[in-house]
């Protein structure tokens, strides 16, 4: 049933917030860039059937919607979970898999992938480390970088300042060709921080 | 960091303890020392001849003077330094309302280590241990009689030496007020001065008492419901203390009381609330944020409407459950779904430590909601509070 499907929401910020569902929504990381990708994907049709909607990325049982409408998250939240859980409580795959890709962009992203992973483990993980974080590609859609903190870092307070001081800063500095990035962590889990959350 | 990428403004984010990508982004990322101010301005003077900055911004009681120290070495203080100390210290503040003819409790200063016997006999009852340094009501207890005073002095003396050792108090604040308790209702209110000038953000009603014996911050409300030549009053009571610190631009925080004999000023800080609360604060059409306001406001930049959103709003600083470490918690999905509520967010994670107030200071979690009324969203917050729990084990001794 629809209303057994468990849903937290963790906004990032205004625009991006990521909807973790209690069961796996796709095997593997699937990006919507626009509506028109959403085709044949049931839950990307109905989450991009609402206002505002711009961006999916589904990773395994998290989904991080990004959206252009003013809306707090804490308001559009609502309709983006009950789109969610209309969309799995049906038989039909939720998310298709990802079509071939036209050879040139696949192979840039492919490039760019090898590019962010070894910026990732020579500059990026071994300063991470030495808070006990870890941060990991998931992949890369399109010149967008979808990453996953860990240890340390999952739920860290100054999460937000390590991703976008630090490692937005380092792609931007050396790779200058990506996008953008997606955090697709679930900080509410994490049991480790280094640095512990606002107080009011 | 959110308001900041919206306005599309680049941050230099200053921390206590090094950031792992100090090194590699040394224009986005710099170590200070919040409790060594004037290493720490020269540290950002050497900063600002690398990495040119526009404004300083500290968002909580140390930071605050640190920042102000830092834009008055630039040359660019908007806040003279002296007036932004006195909003953080507390006797001091006292001594600045009282002198200002603003009304605040009946106080004396004390230092942990002095003869408390001869303090309690000098004492009218009820009255309240207060800390000179701490935040957040940490270590604010009520005594009701001289046995009480001595027991809150003993615990209070415990808990500064505790945070001493953590070079909290650096310069060894060991000191504590003893003020009269003012009975009334509290009340908080967020403010902007620009020139001097007042602009009141936002009026927080505090519907469960606080009494004691300690003060943890439970829920607050926005419109306030309060009469309006209450609210007046009280209104009034804040500009008067903003102005009697000295304080001329820049966010404010300030909590007060009323009763029959009028608007108490029960504490002032230079500094907007907590982030995490700041959430229930909208502006204009909605989608502008408090940290917006402030960050333009800091830049020189166009102000947008200061006239917080039509709807009600509340937020619950969870109370802490108990003291023992959390391993689980239930019901946020649940407590969502309360009618207005917009929003639960656990902050603490499992495995953390939770500890009570007067000792602690960090809520577990908060809970947001909007609706027509302030009625309306207080009965939010509470249904959905009602509806979380907590599991936890004691902690290791």
């Amino acid at each position: 049933m629809a209303s057994d499907i468990r849903i937290t929401a963790e906004p990032v910020d205004a625009q991006r917030c990521k909807f973790l569902v209690d069961r796996p929504v796709y095997q593997g990381v699937r990006r919507f860039a626009d509506r028109g990708e959403a085709a044949g994907s049931p839950l990307a049709e109905a989450l991009f059937a609402l206002p505002g909607v711009q961006e999916l990325i589904v990773s395994g049982n998290l989904i991080t919607v990004v959206k252009e409408s003013p809306e707090a998250w804490q308001v559009a939240g609502k309709a983006v979970g009950a789109a969610i859980r209309q969309a799995l409580s049906t038989d039909a795959p939720p998310i298709a898999d990802r079509p071939p890709a036209t050879g040139a962009a696949r192979v840039s992203d492919d490039e760019l992938y090898e590019r962010v992973s070894d910026l990732f483990e020579q500059q990026v993980n071994p300063m991470v480390a030495r808070h006990g974080g870890r941060v990991e590609l998931i992949d890369v859609q399109e010149s967008i970088v979808m990453l996953r903190m860990s240890g340390g870092c999952q739920g860290c307070g100054m999460a937000s300042v390590t991703l976008r001081q630090g490692i937005e800063g380092m792609l931007n500095q050396y790779l200058p060709e990506v996008k953008g990035i997606v955090d697709i962590t679930d900080h509410t889990s994490g049991t480790n921080p280094y640095f512990a959350s606002a107080k009011k | 960091m959110e308001a900041a990428r919206r306005l599309q403004i680049d941050l230099i984010v200053a921390s206590e303890q090094p950031s792992t990508f100090e090194q590699a982004r040394p224009e986005g990322l710099i170590t200070l020392d919040f409790g060594r101010i004037d290493w720490s301005v020269q540290r950002a003077r050497r900063v600002a001849a690398s990495y040119p900055f526009q404004a300083t911004l500290g968002l909580d009681d140390d930071t605050v003077v640190l920042a102000t120290a830092i834009e008055n070495a630039l040359g660019r203080g908007r806040n003279p330094l002296e007036a932004v100390v006195a909003a953080r210290d507390k006797h001091l503040q006292r001594t600045r309302l009282a002198g200002g003819r603003v009304q605040v409790p009946r106080y004396g200063v004390h230092t942990i280590g002095e003869h408390v016997d001869a303090v309690a006999a000098s004492m009218s009852y009820p009255c309240v241990v207060k800390p000179v340094r701490l935040s957040a009501s940490r270590g604010v207890i009520r005594a009701d009689n001289p046995t009480q005073l001595l027991e809150a002095i003993i615990r209070v003396g415990a808990i500064l030496k505790s945070t001493d050792d953590a070079g909290e108090c650096a310069d060894a604040t060991l000191e504590y007020l003893v003020e009269e308790f003012v009975p009334g209702y509290e009340v908080a209110l967020e403010g902007l001065l620009v020139g001097g000038e007042l602009h009141v953000l936002a009026l927080f009603d505090k519907p469960d008492p606080l009494d004691g014996p300690f003060f943890e911050e439970s829920i607050y409300v926005t419109p306030s419901r309060h009469p309006v030549s209450e609210q007046t009053a009280l209104i009034e009571c804040a500009r008067q203390a903003a102005a009697a610190l000295g304080l001329r631009e820049g966010p404010i925080h300030a909590e007060l009381r009323f009763n029959e004999q009028g608007a108490w000023l029960i504490e002032l800080a230079a500094r907007p609330i907590g982030g995490r609360c700041s959430a229930v604060l909208r502006f204009g059409d909605g989608t502008i944020s408090l940290e917006e306001i402030v960050l333009r406001h800091a830049l020189g930049m166009s102000l947008p409407s200061l006239e917080r959103e039509r709807n009600a709003a509340a937020v619950m600083m969870i109370p802490v459950p108990g003291a023992g470490v959390l391993e689980e918690f239930t019901g946020v999905d649940d407590a969502k779904r309360v009618p207005g509520v917009e929003d639960v967010v656990i902050t603490a994670h499992r495995g953390e430590t939770l500890v009570p107030w007067p000792e602690g200071s960090r809520y577990p979690g908060f809970i947001f909601a909007r609706g027509e009324t302030p009625e309306a969203v207080e009965h939010a917050v509470r249904e959905a509070h009602r509806r979380l729990h907590f599991v936890l084990r004691p902690a290791s001794p």
